[in-house]
Order: structure tokens, then C-alpha cells, then sequence
């Protein structure tokens, strides 16, 4: 349990014991708690107040299965808001492996300085110049760092986007084949990075010096039986391995709620040549891998590695999201063009949904065609060549949307909305507006309440309280390192008694059921807390007028959440 | 009645010769309930059989048409 505190302007570097007000806290709690407590409100993001942290998640390290996710966490540049973002691969598991909580970085290095920070097996972590990987792609950067610093490494870092501090930057680190193909996408947390003069991170996977675990034995058997839930669901231990996240392709354009065309349909004309059945033949036929480890940990695999005609590695993973935003919402029926989007978008490091969406506003303010591939690739290489136009599409959607004086630009906080359309599935328009991230589907999903038919989507009764009750569960899970895919086995009896157990046996403690809601709850006061000391009101927790006024084909619904009701969402 | 069927997740590898493209014409009873053709299909609700026509989810007790064009997958959760 221990803290790397590095000074970007004076280059030291101190280990410090976890004080006692962060004990037991990792991932998004840790993030958010620490920002709040030490990250000046209303700081500018790329100023060198802002701090930037990464924190696995509490049980990353340890024998449980997927639970590799690191959080990162800062004052976001893109929303204003505080932000954690999350990405899978390797690293939590290296950090955890090494009993590292958290690795703070304060301050600036000087303008046009480029660092690495490095840590090795041993846990000795120091900076070093980087000068000779500026403007660098993420792949080529990788591949370098890899090649000096041993395979057995993870690699976490920014493309020439994060240097440029554009705020859809992202900032990606390596899956278990060593390709920068994982993300921490929202945000900006990239241009954050960026602004400190760090290019990349470095940990050696082969620590030794992991956290002790209280019950050994009783851990042991909790992750058993949290494997065997995992194992055992429909959703994480069979739709998933099959088709990935694309898998939801299929039921959401089935619900009219696939925003289409920048969001002006429900439903994509040839969603199917874009699904995650065609995905899965695809790839198959060419020799690709439909069901990919991704991440360290991982047993559900819900990853692919796309290859091209020839047999050739494109991208890994192609997911659900970016299929959305550089398909459907762009109106590009075609693997091959969704996925070299992909693939620059990760090279260049930024977020492929923020970016997406800003290409289809482009689109719809007419700049160019819907369905124009070829305009879509070369607007995205915009961004890596560092041109005005790539500036301004790298800032993301809203920047793109003031550029063009557009109308229809479906942001919330700055942050571009996800694959689910707030008209046709009101809960999910609760989630967006009133998440202390800025639209975010991951903050709290209320796909699932849709599909065991608990909740109509269509209708505004009961939505406020699944999101609400979503979010409080997300906020929980993005503390512990726990992948959101597999946290879905919690909905089972027998996932969430292996994990509480797994819990208590990781702490030495007593917890209940409710105890871990009741994380969530503290996590999400301290985010809106920050918030509202940046300037934030109730005000923020809209939608964009659009919403509530251009009804959405095919059920011709508007946002019907009224403001009271939003601002109900969070009376805890 | 018919209703033409496509099965989507891996609900289609339940069916010996399914093509996707084309999907499965089913022969139900008239005035058939989703839960009707659910349990024809043999899809279990512990397997998640969604079904959705037009655009809609259908409660377990709604009634099909004949002809409808039927969407089943499997509960999802997010992504």
C-alpha cells in the first residue's frame, strides 16, 4: 500500500505510505476522493494544479478474475467536470502486483519537455527523457518501449494528440499482447497527461511485492465461485466469448434506440451488415480471433483481433461503441472502414466515441456526406497531423458542433453521448445528464432493466430511480478493478455473495450487502461535491435542447424526464 | 400462423441448418403469446429470450401477428 508522488516540474519522485484517509480505497474511489480533497474546483485542467492519478482497482493484482481495470482520475479538460476513466490490459494487474495504490502526478515539466516514467520490478520507479518519441503514434511508441524495456512490461500512454492537449484525447495502455489498443477514453484525460510532459508509463509486470490478502484461503474460495458465476452467465460467459460487446448491435437497433445519423433514427438502414453476428463471421472467414484475451485476468474474452483482406492485424478490440460512433452514427456500413478508424483513433490516441460522434456532426452540419468512409479517414488524420481542422475535430463533438454553429450536437458536460439514444430509452437520459462524468454510458446503463422487461423504455415512470440505482452500483464496481462486463455476473445470487466474500477476505472485514452501494454513494457525493465548487448547477443536468424537441423514428419519442424529476436523481 | 424468426447472440447455433441471413419461418398457433413462441423454440427465460418486433420489446403475455417479423436475443447488459 503505497503512493508514487511525482513532481513533473522538479522530477523527483517519493514513495509515501497510503495516509490514513485513503486507506482501502483504489480505482474510481481513490481517484474521485483525492481529487476533490486536493484539486482546486476550479483549477484549469491543463494548468498545473490539476493532478493526474492512476489507481487500480482494489482487488486488481489478486487472483480474481477480471479485474483489470485502472482507473484514471483529474479534473477533465473536456467537461470541466471531475472525471475518472477506466481501461482494461495489464497495467492494473502490474501496479497491483507491485502494491502500488496510486500514482499521483503533480505539477508541469517545462514546456516542450517529454518524460517516461518507468518502474520496475522491483517497484524503483524514476523518470527519463522521452524527446526522442515526440509526436510519436502510440503503436510505434509501444513497440520501442517494449523493445527497451522487456516485453514483460505494460505500457500506459499518449499519441500526438495528448501532446497536442486536445480534449478528446485519450490515453491508452497495452493489452496482453503488448498493442496499444486499450483505452481510457473519455475525457481528455490524454491532453491532461499531455500537459504534465508525460508521454508514457511504464511498469514491469513481474512485481512480487502485491498487497497481503487478510484470508488467503477464504479468498481463494470466493474466487472460485465468482469464476464460476462469471462462467455460468448468458451475457459474460457465452454472448460475450461469441460476439464481444458488438453483440449489442442486434438488440439495441431491435429497440429503435441506436442513435443513427448523428442521432436523427433509432434504427441504422442495414444495421445487420454491421452487427456482432457479422462481426464474428468476419473475422472468422479471415483468419482473425473472434473471442481475444484482452486483458490480463480475463476469462470472459469478450475482445477480437480484426484483421484485414489479407490476414493482416487492423485493431484490437473492435467494440460496440466505436461500431456506433464510426458506423452508425456516421451512417459507414463497413468493417474495414470502421475498423482503420479504429485503429487511428488508438494511434493517435483518442477517444473513438467522442470522435466519432464529432465526424457525424460534421456530417450532418454538411461538411461532408453520411457514409462518406473515405471523408471520415481523412478526417480523423487530421487530427494526427496536428492541421486547424484536426484541432478543432480532436476537442471532440461539442468544439466541432460550436466550429459549424450546429444545432444537433448530442453532448452533455462537453461530452459526447453513447450508443444508446436518451429518446428511446429515457433511463439512460437520466444517466447522461446527471452523471458527475458528463454523458458516460458506463456511469450507469439501464439496458438491463429493458431487457428483463422490468422497466418500459419508452415511458418516464420508474427511470429516474434505475438510474440512480445504476449509477450507485457503477460507482461501487469502478473502485474495486472489477471489468463492468463481468460485474454483470453480480446480478446473479451467487456472483454477489462470491464477491462480498472476496471482499471481505481481500480486507479482513465484516461487510454486508449493503456496504458496497454504500461506497458507491460516498464516491458519488464527493464527485458532485467537486462539481458543484466548479460552478456546476442543476442547470448542467440537461440535455440538449434537441432531445426534448425532435422526436426519434421509430417511436417518435422526445426526452420526458422533466427537470424535477432530474434533479431528484440524486436525494440521497 | 407463421411469423418469420431471426435469432441473434448465439440463439442461432441452437438450430441446426439456421442461416442468419434468412432467419426461420415458424409455425405457431393463431393468436400465439411471445411466451408461446419462446417455449416452441424452446428458449428458456434463465437463456434470456428477448423478443422485439418494430422497433419494440414484447412483454412475455403479448400476442404475435401472423407474419410478423421476430427478433430474439439474448439479455444484454451493456457495453
Amino acid at each position: 500500500m503505497k503512493f508514487l508522488k511525482v513532481d513533473m516540474s522538479t522530477k523527483s519522485v517519493n514513495v509515501e505510505d497510503v495516509p490514513q484517509e485513503y486507506m482501502g480505497l483504489g480505482g474510481r474511489g481513490l481517484t474521485s476522493i483525492m481529487i476533490n480533497a486536493e484539486v482546486p474546483a476550479k483549477c484549469d485542467p491543463l494548468g498545473p494544479e490539476n493532478k493526474l492519478i492512476v489507481a487500480p482497482g482494489v482487488l486488481s493484482g489478486t487472483s480474481l478474475v477480471n479485474t483489470s481495470r485502472v482507473s484514471i482520475g483529474a479534473k477533465s479538460p473536456l467537461t470541466g467536470t471531475i472525471k475518472e476513466s477506466n481501461a482494461g490490459g495489464t497495467v492494473a494487474a502490474a501496479l497491483g502486483h507491485l502494491g502500488i495504490t496510486a500514482i499521483i502526478f503533480e505539477n508541469q515539466a517545462p514546456d516542450g519537455e517529454l518524460y517516461i516514467f518507468r518502474i520496475d520490478e522491483n517497484g524503483d520507479a524514476s523518470l527519463i527523457t522521452a524527446q526522442e518519441y515526440k509526436g510519436m503514434g502510440t503503436y510505434a511508441l509501444s513497440e520501442k518501449l517494449l523493445e527497451t524495456y522487456g516485453e514483460k512490461s505494460s505500457v500506459f500512454c499518449i499519441g500526438p494528440a495528448g501532446e497536442q492537449k486536445l480534449t478528446a484525447a485519450s490515453i491508452q495502455t497495452t493489452d496482453v499482447d503488448g498493442r496499444p489498443c486499450r483505452a481510457a477514453g473519455r475525457g481528455g484525460l490524454g491532453a491532461v497527461m499531455g500537459s504534465k510532459g508525460l508521454k508514457a508509463i511504464v511498469v514491469d509486470q513481474r512485481g512480487k511485492s502485491a498487497d497481503a490478502i487478510a484470508d488467503p484461503e477464504a479468498f481463494k474460495e470466493a474466487a472460485k465461485a465468482f469464476a464460476k458465476a462469471v462462467k455460468e452467465h448468458p451475457f459474460t460467459g457465452q454472448m460475450l466469448p461469441a460476439l464481444g460487446t458488438a453483440g449489442m448491435v442486434a438488440p439495441v437497433n431491435s429497440m429503435g434506440a441506436f442513435p443513427t445519423l448523428n442521432a436523427t433514427q433509432g434504427v441504422m438502414e442495414g444495421w445487420e451488415k454491421i452487427s456482432g453476428e457479422a462481426l464474428a463471421k468476419v473475422i472468422q472467414e479471415r483468419g482473425g480471433n473472434p473471442s481475444h484475451m484482452g486483458c490480463a485476468q480475463c476469462i470472459v474474452h469478450c475482445s477480437n483481433e480484426f484483421v484485414d483482406k489479407a490476414g493482416k492485424y487492423v485493431t484490437s478490440s473492435l467494440e460496440y461503441e466505436t461500431i456506433w460512433s464510426m458506423g452508425g452514427m456516421t451512417g459507414i456500413d463497413d468493417f474495414d472502414t470502421i475498423a482503420q478508424l479504429d485503429r487511428l483513433c488508438d494511434d493517435i490516441g483518442v477517444d473513438t466515441m467522442d470522435t466519432g460522434v464529432a465526424v457525424a456532426v460534421a456530417m450532418d452540419a454538411g461538411y461532408k456526406n453520411f457514409g462518406d468512409g473515405e471523408a471520415a479517414i481523412e478526417m480523423v488524420e487530421e487530427i494526427g497531423k496536428g492541421t486547424e481542422f484536426g484541432k478543432i475535430l480532436g476537442n471532440g463533438a461539442a468544439a466541432i458542433g460550436k466550429h459549424f454553429n450546429h444545432k444537433r450536437v448530442p453532448v452533455v458536460k462537453g461530452q459526447a453521448i453513447a450508443a444508446y439514444d436518451p429518446r428511446a430509452m429515457q433511463g439512460n437520459a437520466v444517466t447522461y445528464a446527471t452523471s458527475p462524468m458528463g454523458a458516460d454510458h458506463t456511469a450507469g446503463n439501464v439496458v438491463g432493466e429493458y431487457m428483463s422487461r422490468a422497466l418500459d423504455p419508452l415511458k418516464p415512470e420508474g427511470q429516474v430511480e434505475a438510474s440512480r440505482n445504476t449509477q450507485i452500483a457503477m460507482a461501487s464496481v469502478d473502485c474495486t478493478g472489477l471489468c463492468l462486463l463481468a460485474s454483470f455476473a453480480l446480478t446473479t445470487p451467487e456472483g454477489a455473495e462470491a464477491f462480498l466474500k472476496a471482499m471481505n477476505a481481500k480486507f479482513g472485514t465484516q461487510m454486508g450487502p449493503d456496504d458496497i452501494p454504500a461506497l458507491g454513494i460516498r464516491v458519488l457525493k464527493e464527485e458532485l461535491d467537486f462539481n458543484r465548487r466548479a460552478g456546476f448547477t442543476a442547470a448542467d443536468d440537461r440535455l440538449p435542447q434537441f432531445f426534448y424537441e425532435e422526436a426519434l423514428p421509430p417511436h417518435n419519442k422526445v426526452v420526458l424526464i422533466s427537470d424535477e424529476e432530474m434533479d431528484s436523481t440524486f436525494d440521497f | 400462423m407463421k411469423v418469420r424468426v431471426k435469432l441473434f447472440g448465439i440463439l442461432g447455433q441452437r438450430f441446426p441448418g439456421y442461416h442468419h441471413e434468412q432467419g426461420m419461418e415458424v409455425e405457431i398457433p393463431d393468436g400465439a403469446r411471445v411466451k408461446d413462441l419462446l417455449a416452441h423454440l424452446e428458449i428458456l427465460k434463465s437463456f434470456g429470450g428477448v423478443v422485439a418486433v418494430e422497433g419494440k420489446l414484447l412483454a412475455e403475455d403479448a400476442r404475435l401477428e401472423n407474419g410478423a417479423e421476430v427478433n430474439i436475443f439474448q439479455s444484454v447488459f451493456g457495453g
